[in-house]
């Protein structure tokens, strides 16, 4: 339990380090800023995600592409509650809740298609290696 | 590898020179043949029963992968399927230098006999067979079952 926690952490602190830092230049690019809500809200989000993809193991008996899916509607869900509760804070507007939820999609399915090709360049180095054993062996 | 075989008549003292320049599993596999210890797993046909079946002796060369299911363990072959008495984790251990690999809680595949390794489009990797099975390596499997691919073909260089 303490490793879990101890490496959750550092994934966290990885993953709201690379969000911060992607966030910071896109508004100095576009000239936007943001505040200090957005900046817990996104923290938040962040440990909501790193936590639900933490749980892969329970996963284990689907597929891939399945536990992408499952994983996906959980930390949806679980954002959309987060967003709900701070909404009784500060009011919520229809396209606000539009662009969290296109801004939560285009994260996650980077990731995922990310995920997706370290899967098929994985099995395709793996594959190349056997070959090599096989040539070898086949040598001797 | 080159093979030199030396007859004398005369000799009393039978014995095997081995020169190597590093420990690869081929020289690990001629010791074990040397020392009589190369392993054979003992295997009666599945489709036969236990007390009724012949006992064979199973090549590691001729087994494709083996399969524990229900407290069982079976040896698949290209002629059939084995039932091997003999638990997975001890045909892992001796197995080890002759490609055998876990890939999933219940699975043992021989490297040597897979065709083709590809993932299907949900994302599970299947190790295909020239018999025509495949096998799902396990992704709590994958971080081990590629140490072992780049140690065997390290060794194997």
């Amino acid at each position: 339990m303490r490793e879990y926690l101890k490496e959750t952490l550092i994934e966290l602190c990885c993953a709201y380090t690379i969000i911060s830092v992607v966030g910071a230049i896109t508004n100095i690019f576009y000239g936007s800023e943001t505040n200090n809500a957005n900046v817990i809200i996104m923290f938040i989000f962040c440990a909501i995600a790193v936590f639900v993809l933490s749980l892969h193991k329970l996963l284990i008996r689907f597929s891939p592409l399945v536990m992408i899916i499952i994983q996906f509607f959980v930390s949806l869900a679980l954002c959309c509650g987060v967003v709900f509760a701070a909404s009784f804070i500060e009011p919520v507007t229809p396209k606000g809740w539009f662009d969290f939820i296109r801004s939560f999609l285009i994260v996650y399915a980077l990731g995922a298609g990310f995920y997706y090709f370290r899967v098929f360049s994985e099995a395709k180095k793996q594959d190349k290696l056997i070959r090599q054993i096989q040539e070898n062996h086949k040598e001797e | 590898m080159k093979l030199n075989l030396y007859e004398d008549k005369n000799s009393t003292d039978e014995r095997v020179d081995v020169y190597y320049s590093n420990m690869r599993p081929v020289i690990r596999q001629l010791i074990d043949t040397v020392n009589s210890d190369r392993p054979q797993l003992k295997g009666r046909p599945a489709d036969e029963d236990l007390d009724d079946g012949e006992e064979i002796f199973l090549d590691p060369k001729q087994i494709y992968y083996l399969d524990h299911v229900e407290r069982k363990l079976f040896a698949y072959t290209r002629n059939g399927v084995y039932r091997v008495m003999d638990t997975l984790a001890s045909c892992e251990e001796m197995l080890w230098n002759y490609g055998f690999v876990r890939v999933s809680k219940s699975n043992l595949v021989n490297i040597y006999k897979i065709t083709q390794l590809k993932p299907d489009l949900n994302m599970k990797v299947y190790a295909s067979f020239d018999n025509g099975e495949r096998i799902c390596i396990n992704r709590s499997y994958k971080k081990s079952f590629t140490e072992y691919l780049q140690r065997m073909r390290r060794l194997s260089e």
